[in-house]
């Protein structure tokens, strides 16, 4: 069988992922985004709460 | 993954994004309204081009004045490229109002460290009201471009504690009779 080689390198011969291998890693990398997205949206979220609540309303109104 | 479980996962986002806007403008008007805040909005003309010849804005009625009620007014030109005057001292914890225009283009008045914060509009006179709390020189940096000086554009509020609080006979306070 001839081998043929990519321009990245890789081969077109067939590897040992399996088909299941690669649903379980297409199911778990959505959740890994989610996660790091919901982290990143939660901590702005606190960071304007406390900016709001610790800093802005302190310094009282302004009319 | 399926097309479904894509979607359904968006509109789960959609869900994260709508609750953290909700909460923040719940908290922005429940503030609000408990504090009965609003910002500085006035709206009054002026005619730029003789506001220093007669009336409010003239150089002797710049500065500090203390009101017969005890609070204060403080009027103040910006221009290209100074606020004048340069030192403004105002009683600590006793409602301010500072009135400032422009003979020239916007200029912005922000005090560092308060919410004091307002854009002076060539036309009109822009006029806040507070209390200052902290004491010492605040910094009072000019906030909107007005040209090539525009960074050298800069003057200082001195919050003065009550004891060192001296008018003079007409209530006029400047940064010299500060002790
Ligand atoms: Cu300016």
């Amino acid at each position: 069988m001839t081998v043929t080689r990519q321009h990245d390198g890789s081969t077109d011969e067939p590897d040992d992922l399996k088909e299941a291998d690669l649903e379980r890693a297409l199911r778990l990398v959505p959740r890994g985004a989610a996660a790091l997205a919901g982290l990143a949206v939660a901590l702005i979220i606190v960071g304007w709460l406390l900016v709001y609540l610790l800093v802005f309303l302190p310094r009282g109104p302004v009319n | 993954m399926d097309e479904k479980r894509i979607v359904r996962s968006e509109l789960r986002w959609v869900f994260v994004v709508a609750a953290a806007v909700t909460l923040m403008l719940v908290v922005i008007v429940a503030t609000t309204l408990a504090n009965a805040l609003h910002p500085p909005s006035n709206v009054e003309t002026i005619d730029p081009a003789t506001l220093h010849i007669a009336g409010e804005f003239t150089e002797a009625n710049l500065g500090t004045q203390e009101n017969a009620d005890g609070t204060v007014t403080v009027r103040l030109i910006a221009t290209q490229y100074a606020f004048v005057p340069r030192c403004l001292p105002v009683p600590e914890g006793r409602p301010v109002s500072i009135r400032v225009t422009s003979p020239d283009v916007i200029h912005g008045f922000i005090v560092a460290g308060t919410n004091a914060n307002t854009m002076v509009v060539p036309g009109f006179v822009a006029e806040l009201t507070t209390e200052f709390d902290e004491p010492g020189d605040h910094l009072m940096p000019c906030h909107e471009y007005c040209g090539l000086g525009h960074s050298n554009m800069w003057a200082v509020l001195r919050v003065v504690p009550e004891e060192e609080w001296i008018p003079d006979a007409n209530g006029r306070m400047t940064c010299e009779l500060v002790p």
